[in-house]
């Protein structure tokens, strides 16, 4: 235990000698959470449309006026109308707007045609950008077909001789739908979406000091020292775990002060603090041990620094990438969010998610963390048989 | 301790078509100096990995005192110490963060831990710099430390390996006082180095390896006593013809050049007559040697002057 306790030590003073590598630990992760949570703030938000401008094209203003009502709201923002459609085909081209609804000259007298007569159902052309993301593009879909509906069936209504008035069946009118995100305090946002993520993120990064020491360890000849002095390898292994351990914790609580504080002070949004702490911890916990089991394999396995930097830095990168700490997993295709399942980072990632989004319990978070923990056992036993897979422990004539 | 036994020790380095080591044989005895000499690569480093346990897999046997090293490594830990080429320290911690590090990992603790740092830091001279950064020492106060981190578990097998490389003449003349005053019965030094002249004034007993065979070994007395009767005169001005053509054939003389000879003398009493007539002949001797070898001769004759690097 004395041994231990040596190399903890160790460990911490050669830690606390690199100001800059330990301040990057820290500042990488916060900075991504500040910059990330302001970026994706309005992606987050419940009204992702809030800022597509559209118009309407037609030669009558009030069933323009009348059009642009029902469609504005929910993100959509009524813009000045182009002159004419090909006015308007300028505008789309140049994204100013978005989106142009053009209303054909015939269009009310095609409303009143009964369904299978000719002109029926009357024609509209919708003209958008093709940066529009496509799910924008259908959300408007809907609501100029719900909108069509609405004065369509008024058409004939009054073809019926019933007196209706043209706003009558706007479709926001049809029902007061009342949505309830179940286990949540409220919606997702971007700075609880981003919080855990680049938590997550950070803590992998432990990846570079741990791998660094180890080889200026084995290159400076220290680690053949040590092994002469009959210090075991799993000894030395586990003299990096409590030291990284605890550095990990501490980006934990400090990124969740990040979110609940600084976001704020930059514009964003405050996060949510989670009501149990004890689970933030266990995932924490789970997620540190992985990270740190990482970085041991690759420093193990790692001949030169440079090596290290490539296996840790992309192997980061790539697990990121895929486990939906750089792009959500929900805006990625059916294919991709299957494969992110192969990432730590999104085991890690929904096990913070269970306990900061959805309030779960520890039933939650079960999976993922059984998970990262047998993915820690794993890199540490592979450690060990890297090491002793070897004969030479060090550089010698 | 013992004596440390080496016994048709072999290790060929993975993926190396040249065995590092061919069935070296070592008699290291208990108590003193044994000096291992080679050129780059002849399997030194090797060896002395192999006895501190960094390199596994090699055949063969090592024993100290009759019993397996590996079993008398396990009952007394501190058994063995060693100061590696490298400065095998943390240049970032303090010179006493090293000695505590060390030492702790070697379960030294309190009291004791603290009697052993201030111990091996008087020994090795460095009390005036522990607490300034290893990395900022100068090549000889790093060197010392080396040494010093390698005494703090009292080890009674120390494995030095060119623990002079890169000092100016006072450290290398501080740092061979200082181990030449830690051999003693119950501790044995195990040195490693380039200079020959080192080895000469400090071990006892030395052996020649190269190419991963030891060439020769025993006592350094034994191995440069020369009873070929081989006389190497340098002279202030050359020998009169007259008398070198005597020579030539009464004691088989060969010339040098620049006033230097060889003669075949075969006792003592006939040395002095030959620097006599030497000195009659208004030739005065300016260096004399008979008897003994010269340690580098030896070294460059067994291994050749090929460069090896």
């Amino acid at each position: 235990m004395r041994a231990l306790i040596a190399l903890w030590e160790k460990e911490w003073l050669v830690l606390s000698r690199d100001v800059h590598g330990l301040a990057v630990l820290f500042l990488m992760p916060a900075a991504f959470i500040v910059v990330m949570s302001l970026a994706l703030s309005d992606a987050f938000k419940g009204d992702p449309l809030r800022q597509v401008e559209f118009a309407v094209v037609s030669e009558d203003a009030q069933l323009a006026d009348l059009f642009a009502r029902s469609l504005a709201g929910d993100g959509f923002r009524a813009a000045p109308a182009p002159a004419d459609e090909a006015a308007a085909r300028e505008s789309v081209r140049r994204a100013k707007p978005k989106l142009v609804l053009v209303v054909p000259r015939d269009f009310e007298r095609a409303l009143e045609a009964p369904p299978g007569q000719p002109g029926s159902p009357p024609g509209l052309t919708l003209l958008a950008d093709p940066a529009l993301p496509p799910t924008q593009l259908v959300a408007f879909q809907q609501r100029v077909l719900g909108a069509a509906l609405g004065l369509r069936v008024s058409a004939m209504i009054r073809r019926a001789g019933i007196p209706a008035d043209t706003g009558a069946f706007d479709l926001q009118q049809a029902a007061k739908l009342d949505v309830q995100v179940v286990g949540s305090t409220g919606r997702p946002s971007s700075v609880q979406q981003n919080v855990p993520a680049w938590l997550i993120f950070g803590m992998f990064f432990v990846v570079m000091p741990i791998s660094a020491l180890f080889i200026v360890e084995r290159r400076d000849g220290t680690l053949a020292r040590l092994a002469s002095l009959q210090v075991p390898f799993s000894m030395l292994l586990l003299g990096k775990v409590a030291p990284f351990f605890v550095i990990n914790l501490g980006q934990t609580v400090l990124m969740l002060l990040a979110g609940k504080t600084l976001v704020p002070w930059f514009g964003g949004e405050a996060l949510a603090l989670p009501a149990r702490w004890d689970l933030v911890a266990a995932v924490a916990a789970c997620t540190s041990l992985a990270a740190i089991g990482w970085g041991l394999a690759v420093a193990v396995c790692a001949r030169t620094l440079e090596q290290a930097t490539v296996i840790g830095g992309v192997g980061n990168i790539l697990a990121a990438a895929i486990g939906g700490i750089m792009v959500p997993r929900f805006v990625m295709p059916e294919a991709m969010q299957t494969l992110a399942d192969v990432s730590p980072m999104a085991w890690a990632l929904d096990g913070f998610h269970a306990v900061m989004l959805r309030q779960g319990g520890a039933a939650d978070i079960a999976l993922p963390c059984l998970k990262l923990i047998a993915l820690a056992f794993a890199l540490f036993a592979a450690a060990l048989w890297v090491h002793h897979s070897r004969r030479v422990l060090s550089p010698v004539q | 301790m013992g004596t440390l036994n080496v016994e048709g020790l072999s290790f060929r380095y993975p993926g190396s078509s040249d065995a590092a080591l061919q069935d070296a044989t070592l008699v290291v005895p208990d108590g003193g100096i044994f000096g291992l000499l080679g050129p780059n690569g002849a399997g030194k480093t090797t060896l002395i990995s192999i006895l501190a346990g960094q390199l596994r897999g090699a055949k063969g046997r090592i024993a100290a005192g009759g019993e397996a090293l590996e079993a008398v490594r396990r009952s007394r830990p501190h058994f063995l110490g060693l100061v590696p080429q490298e400065y095998a320290f943390y240049p970032m911690l303090t010179c006493v963060e090293n000695l505590r590090f060390f030492g702790g990992v070697q379960g030294l603790a309190g009291a004791r831990l603290k009697e052993r740092m201030e111990a091996v830091a008087a020994f090795a001279r460095i009390e005036g710099v522990l607490k300034r950064r290893a990395g900022r020492l100068s090549g000889g106060l790093k060197r010392r430390l080396n040494l010093a981190i390698g005494l703090l578990g009292e080890p009674e097998v120390l494995l030095l390996d060119e623990p002079t490389v890169g000092v100016d003449p006072q450290s290398r003349a501080f740092l061979l006082d200082s181990i030449r005053s830690l051999a003693r019965p119950g501790r044995t030094i195990l040195y490693t180095s380039h200079y020959m002249e080192e080895v000469e004034a400090i071990c006892d007993h030395v052996a020649i390896i190269d190419h991963g065979r030891v060439l020769l070994s025993g006592a350094l007395a034994e191995v440069l006593r020369d009873s070929s009767g081989l006389l190497t005169l340098h002279l202030q001005t050359p020998l009169p013809e007259a008398l070198a053509a005597d020579w030539k054939g009464r004691y088989a003389l060969t010339e040098d050049g620049a006033a230097r000879y060889r003669l075949r003398v075969p006792g003592a009493a006939q040395v002095a007559q030959v620097i006599e007539a030497a000195r009659a002949a208004g030739c005065e001797p300016l260096a004399v040697g008979y008897g003994r070898r010269n340690l580098e001769q030896l070294f460059m004759q067994l291994t050749r002057r090929s460069l090896r690097d």
